[in-house]
């Protein structure tokens, strides 16, 4: 399949998983019990006539195709609805928040990919102390949630040692840096591990193969055989390793900013959930799905970069 | 992780939901003495006023701020958000005294309230504050389109016109001394009407900001940097802040705040219900803890209209077998009294002699077990079941149930719990359906002004927003009746204390314990409001260095 068709066919299928998406998130929002307006109202008795205004502004009181019908139509438009909680448009609300989960995760896939790969080829090439601690330190954090890591590192980097932050966004690029590090750890600890698991298992493997063995024998420069014959090959299990974990970050990023108390999409997410505010929801959940399928693009593409016998749009061997 | 949150369920009453840290502390650990606050300890309702320059403080609330305008401000953001920035026609001082703020009032007949806005009040942009103004303010209050939550403090008004240059006049139905503590709070808030004609429904949101009058005004907004609001160089009394910039930052984590407090990332907080790491706060020199008058009441909501608690002696006897002391200890950390009534005596804002000698005489709320056992026996209620909401994911809420739930089976008694999610317990103050074989359910509860009569007339009289059991005493609401009508402060104090001596005996809701409000500020800083007033009028003014 050419690279035009199958982003073509990744842009369908996109489109397609937003609107299912949209409409099973609408449908449980709406199932789900209470009422947007309690926590409009704050739960406060309001005269009935105050409350049909409400009622009538959200359009909370027409049925529930009516109003599906109509968010989508404002959201085709690009209109993604006011948020009833803060009365705002929230395109806008979201825009300041992205940032802050992007880098986030953008953050914690960098270190991911650089401390997770990097430690899975080390202890991969070279058995013995090396392997051992880090199979026995990845057990350790492969096993710890990132919310127990947010609250173990804020006690140690930022309560007792006062390197780091304990909380908040920052000001400034080096500032953003310095506040997002502690977050971005937490998030990226425990799929660290995974992928420097995956890692060295594939790399292990690949070193185990006859033509490895056959190209040592032959006296080919280690370091040759390092690049061109284990690491090539082993390239695929860790990069499907590797986008699994960086796209399951956008998932849990919700919990990590929760635990530092970022202002991010995640949080935000729980946050309108909670309070049934669903123009916030389904816009913020829409963005997350998006970034979704997204990262799985890039890792498709890769694939067929890294094994020119994978065709686009098939699954690697 | 959530904290707390609120449930306003009245006109002019906030019923707090406590949603607090899911961290912490278990029904065992009720009986353990943790709180080394003593209960009589001194109450401060201001801290030393700040003495130097600051460039700039970060002051955490329990979640962003949502809204700036006063018609939705209800709950603890909002409120610290508005009152930091904006200021009402009538000032709370921090002792619940109401005094001139925006303007004076004169009540020439008890049926006429009079205006005279201060001539030198301007808000941030420079403009005068005008009647226009004010009466835009209030008629925004009273707009039932808008969906405000202040729209029923206002039912005994007439009219409101302007009846001078500088001078508006309130024409009420009947005579109504309560609107007096509205209008110091935040249905007074007054805002300027060109700049919110101008912003439409963008006022009071990040897109649209507002226009204030106060000594802080609002820099930005956003829900990723919070509420930034910098000190007014031409603020109209003439005083400019120490402080040069606050930002208020939502904090949802109590661990977080903790850090943050320790670490110095956060200058400052007001507790809006029972902070679980108040002790080790407390020795922590980077902060000092302060505890101020508080407003609120810890109280178990009566819901029955049948069964057991129906029963008033089954109510007084629950009361008696209660182990407040625990709960004092556990939840708040000792920052909490035993009470008396079902007011905080936080709240005697007026004719605080007459309040003071009421109270005292009323007997305070101890354990009795054995008189508690002679009512149930009178009543003939042993062996029969009552019902408890409550949320196990709130761990105040839990602990609180606890307790009712062990005095109740001490007392032959036995309890359903009906628990739920955190965030469906707000569900129980607003759906009948919700309560429906529901008892009595855990708040926190207080008025916006400084007077018992703000909460008792909620719950205890016919027809009262929070008056779930339909309770009614003939005594308590002629009381509080001719309170309202009353001009005179100390006479309005003493039938307002007969209806909460009255009620102690009554027991529309049970009293669980009186909290204090807790203040906690870096160690460098000096001058914020110590009292719950700090909820309803400027907090920050004085605030500055420790000289």
């Amino acid at each position: 399949m050419s690279r035009g068709r199958f982003l073509l066919r990744r842009l369908t299928m996109l489109l397609a998983s937003l609107l299912v998406a949209s409409f099973v998130i609408f449908g449980s929002m709406y199932l789900a019990p209470g009422s947007a307006l309690s926590a409009l109202t704050g739960g406060r008795a309001l005269p009935p006539a105050s409350m049909a205004a409400l009622q009538q502004r959200y359009h909370l009181n027409q049925p529930f195709l009516a109003q599906y019908w109509y968010w989508l139509a404002n959201a085709l438009h690009g209109n993604l609805g006011t948020s009833i909680e803060w009365r705002e448009n929230v395109t806008t609300l979201m825009g300041g928040l992205a940032w802050t989960t992007a880098g986030l995760v953008l953050y914690a896939s960098l270190i991911i990919c650089v401390l997770g790969i990097g430690l899975g080829v080390l202890a991969g090439l070279r058995p013995g102390w090396v392997d051992t601690s880090t199979l026995v330190g990845t057990a350790v954090t492969a096993a710890l949630p990132s919310f127990a890591a947010a609250m173990v590192l804020v006690a140690v980097f930022a309560v007792q040692l006062g390197w780091f932050p304990a909380l908040g966004n920052g000001a400034g690029l080096l500032d953003n840096v310095r506040h997002l590090t502690l977050p971005a750890i937490a998030l990226a600890i425990s799929s660290l591990a995974i992928v420097a698991r995956v890692t060295r298992a594939a790399v292990r493997e690949e070193a185990g193969r006859e033509h490895v063995q056959t190209a040592v024998s032959r006296g080919i420069p280690y370091r040759d055989i390092v690049r061109r014959h284990i690491l090539r090959n082993a390239a695929i299990p860790i990069t499907t390793i590797t986008g699994i974990t960086i796209a399951s970050l956008i998932a849990v990023d919700a919990v990590v900013e929760t635990a530092f108390s970022l202002n991010g999409l995640g949080a935000f997410l729980v946050k309108a959930a909670q309070d049934k505010d669903l123009a916030v929801v389904q816009g913020i959940s829409l963005v997350l799905v998006i970034a979704f399928v997204v990262v799985n693009v890039i890792v498709d593409l890769l694939y067929a970069a890294l094994d020119p016998r994978i065709s686009l749009g098939t699954a690697p061997a | 992780m959530t904290r707390r949150r609120i449930s306003i369920a009245a006109a002019g009453v906030v019923a707090v939901a406590l949603l607090a840290s899911a961290c912490g502390r278990s029904l065992s650990s009720a009986d353990s003495t943790t709180g080394n606050i003593s209960p009589t300890a001194n109450l401060v309702a201001t801290t030393p006023a700040g003495a130097k320059p600051v460039s700039q403080a970060v002051w955490a609330v329990y979640r962003d701020v949502n809204s700036l305008d006063p018609v939705y401000a209800f709950d603890y953001p909002e409120n610290t958000a508005i009152s930091l920035m904006c200021e009402s026609l009538l000032l709370q001082n921090p002792n619940g005294g109401i005094e001139p703020g925006l303007a004076t009032l004169t009540t020439p007949t008890p049926k006429t309230f009079v205006f005279a806005i201060n001539p030198k009040a301007t808000f941030w942009d420079g403009h005068p504050v005008t009647p226009a103004d004010v009466i835009y303010s209030l008629d925004r209050q009273m707009n039932v389109s808008l969906g405000g939550f202040y729209t029923g403090v206002f039912s005994n008004v007439k009219t409101i016109a302007q009846t001078g240059q500088d001078q508006v006049t309130i024409s009420l139905k009947a005579p109504d001394y309560w609107l007096e503590g509205e209008l110091s709070s935040m249905a007074g808030v007054v805002i300027e009407k060109s700049y919110a004609e101008k912003e439409g429904k963008n006022y009071g949101t990040p897109a649209g900001g507002i226009m204030c009058t106060g000594a802080y005004e609002l820099k930005s907004w956003s829900p990723s940097a919070g509420v930034v609001a910098v000190a007014n160089p031409h603020y109209w009394r003439g005083t400019t802040p120490l402080v040069k910039q606050i930002t208020l930052t939502g904090v949802p984590d109590n661990n977080d705040l903790t850090a943050g407090l320790e670490t110095g990332a956060i200058q400052g907080t007001y507790d809006s219900g029972g902070i679980p790491t108040l002790d080790e706060l407390m020795k922590n020199t980077a902060v000092k803890v302060y505890q101020g008058p508080g407003w609120a009441t810890d109280a178990m909501i009566i819901s029955a209209t049948s069964g057991p608690l129906a029963n008033v002696k089954v109510r007084q006897a629950l009361s008696l077998a209660l182990n407040r002391q625990s709960i004092i200890n556990s939840v708040y950390k000792g920052a909490a009294t035993m009470p008396k009534w079902l007011a905080n005596p936080g709240v005697f804002g007026y004719g605080t002699s007459a309040f003071d000698r009421a109270y005292q005489a009323s007997p305070t709320m101890t354990e009795n077990l054995a008189e508690a056992r002679k009512l149930i026996a009178q009543a003939g209620v042993a062996g029969q079941t009552i019902t408890i909401g409550t949320s196990s994911e709130v761990s105040s809420l839990a602990v609180e149930t606890g307790a009712y739930q062990q005095a109740a089976v001490a007392i032959g008694l036995k309890v359903t719990l009906k628990s739920v999610s955190a965030q469906d317990f707000i569900n129980f103050f607003t759906d009948p359906s919700y309560r429906k074989g529901v008892d009595m359910f855990p708040t926190v509860n207080y008025g916006d002004y400084a007077d018992p009569a703000a909460l008792l007339d909620t719950i205890a009289l016919a027809g009262g927003s929070q008056n779930y059991d339909n309770f009614s005493d003939p005594q308590i609401t002629a009381d509080l009746d001719q309170s309202r009508t009353t001009a005179n402060p100390d006479q309005r104090a003493a039938l307002v204390a007969k209806a909460e001596q009255r009620a102690a005996q009554t027991l529309p809701w049970i009293p669980t314990v009186d909290p204090t409000n807790v203040l906690v500020m870096s160690s460098k800083l000096t001058g914020a409001t110590a009292s719950f007033a700090y909820m309803f009028a400027p907090w920050a003014n004085s605030l500055g260095g420790v000289g």
